[in-house]
C-alpha cells in the first residue's frame, strides 16, 4: 500500500529544510588547507616514491610498464650490438679508433737532422697499435719516450713557424 | 596556489545534482604523483558535498568536520589504488559513506545533535513557509523547531535509510549515482527511499497534515 503522492511531496519539501543548514560562515575557507597541512605533517605525501612521481601511470596501467621495460631492453640490446660491432671493426681495421698521437707520422714528415734518436725510434715502430694490440702494452716506448715527445713538440713548433 | 583558480561560483554546492567534473581524471593523476596542489583542488571541488552528506547523517557539525577531514586524508592515502573505474566523485563519496556508517555504528545510542543555524533563505522558501503556515496543525511551530524535529526523525532511521534520503532528497543525487556509491542496484535504492520516506512521514505526521 503506498501513501498518496502528495504526502511524500510534503516530506520532500520538509527535507529541503536541511539544505538551509550550512556550516558556520567561512568554514570552507581553510578547510582544504587544514587537510593538506595534515597530509604534510603526517608525511603521507613523502610515501610516494621517485619512480611513482616520474611515471604515475605505471601502477594504473601494467601494459605501460611492460612497454617501458621493452623499450629499455631494446635500447640495451642495441647498445651491446653497437659496441660489439665496433670491436669487430677495430680488429679488421687497426688504425680505426686510434688516438691521433698513436698514429705513425706521415712519410713525408721532415725530421730535423738534429734528432737522430727520434728517427731511430720511429723506424723501430713496426707494430701499429690497435684494440687487439693496445698502445700502452704494444708500444710503451712511444707513450713514455721522452725523445719522441720532444720530437712532437719540435714538429708543432716548426708547423707554427 | 593553483587551487585558487577554482571559481567558487562554479563549484557545485550541496543539494545540486552531482556530476563528475571532466578535469577530475587529470587532477587525480597529478595527485597520484604527489602533486598536493592538484589534490587541494579536488578537495575544494567536493568539500561542501562531502561535508553536507556527513553532516546530514550525523546531525552534528563537529563530527561532520572530523569525518570530512578524515575522508579526504584517507582518500589521499588510498589514491594509489584508485584505478579510475568509477569517477573520483563516486569513489570519495564511498569513502565518506563508509567512514560515517562505521562511526555511527560505534556511536550507537549516543546521539548528540549539534545543528548548524538555518540560513537566511530558509525563511523565504515558499515550501517551508507553507509548512509553517496556518494550514499546518502545529501553527505555533517555528522553522528552528521544525529543523530539530526533522533531524530527530532522521536520526531514528537506520543508517542505510538515512543515507539514501540524504543523498536523494537532500543532496539531489540520481538513483544511479546512489547505487554506485552504495554498491547496490537502483531498484534497491528506490525501495529503500520509499521505506525511508514512509518512516519519516510517520515520525513527522504532526507537521505534515
Amino acid at each position: 500500500m503506498s501513501p498518496p503522492p502528495e504526502e511524500f511531496d510534503r516530506v520532500k519539501k520538509l527535507l529541503a529544510l536541511k539544505r538551509h543548514e550550512p556550516p558556520p560562515p567561512g568554514y570552507f575557507n581553510h578547510f582544504s588547507d587544514k587537510i593538506i597541512a595534515r597530509i604534510e605533517a603526517e608525511g603521507l605525501s613523502a610515501q610516494i616514491s621517485w619512480w611513482q612521481r616520474l611515471f604515475p601511470d605505471l601502477d594504473a596501467k601494467p601494459v605501460l610498464a611492460c612497454a617501458y621495460g621493452l623499450v629499455i631492453m631494446g635500447l640495451l640490446a642495441i647498445g651491446v650490438g653497437v659496441s660489439q660491432s665496433l670491436d669487430t671493426d677495430e680488429t679488421t681495421a687497426p688504425n680505426l679508433g686510434q688516438p691521433w698521437f698513436a698514429q705513425a707520422p706521415a712519410s713525408d714528415a721532415v725530421l730535423p737532422a738534429s734528432m737522430p734518436v727520434v728517427q731511430a725510434s720511429l723506424t723501430g715502430q713496426t707494430n701499429p697499435a690497435s684494440s687487439a694490440n693496445p698502445v700502452i702494452s704494444g708500444a710503451p716506448s712511444f707513450l713514455f719516450d721522452v725523445n719522441r715527445l720532444k720530437y712532437e713538440v719540435e714538429r708543432v713548433k716548426g708547423d707554427l713557424r | 596556489m593553483n587551487a585558487n583558480v577554482l571559481d567558487k561560483a562554479t563549484a557545485p554546492s550541496a543539494g545540486q545534482a552531482a556530476t563528475a567534473a571532466p578535469e577530475d581524471p587529470k587532477l587525480v593523476k597529478q595527485a597520484q604523483s604527489g602533486n598536493l596542489e592538484a589534490y587541494d583542488e579536488l578537495i575544494r571541488r567536493y568539500q561542501e558535498r562531502i561535508y553536507a552528506t556527513i553532516y546530514h547523517m550525523t546531525s552534528n557539525h563537529e563530527d561532520a568536520n572530523d569525518l570530512a577531514q578524515e575522508t579526504f586524508i584517507k582518500a589521499f592515502q588510498a589514491l594509489k589504488s584508485f584505478k579510475g573505474d568509477s569517477s573520483f566523485f563516486t569513489w570519495v563519496y564511498r569513502i565518506a559513506v563508509n567512514k560515517t556508517i562505521n562511526f555511527l555504528k560505534q556511536r550507537k545510542n549516543k546521539t548528540h545533535m549539534s545543528l548548524n543555524d538555518l540560513d537566511f533563505n530558509a525563511e523565504h522558501d515558499p515550501d517551508l513557509v507553507a509548512l509553517v503556515s496556518d494550514k499546518t496543525p502545529r501553527r505555533d511551530v517555528s522553522l528552528i523547531e521544525l529543523q530539530e524535529k526533522l533531524n530527530g526523525a532522521m536520526q531514528k532511521l537506520s543508517e542505510i535509510h538515512r543515507l539514501v534520503v540524504t543523498l536523494h532528497d537532500v543532496q539531489g543525487l540520481s538513483h544511479e549515482d546512489i547505487s554506485k556509491i552504495m554498491g547496490c542496484n537502483t531498484g534497491t535504492v528506490r525501495s529503500r527511499l520509499f521505506y525511508a520516506r514512509q518512516q519519516l512521514q510517520a515520525y513527522l505526521s504532526d507537521y505534515l497534515k
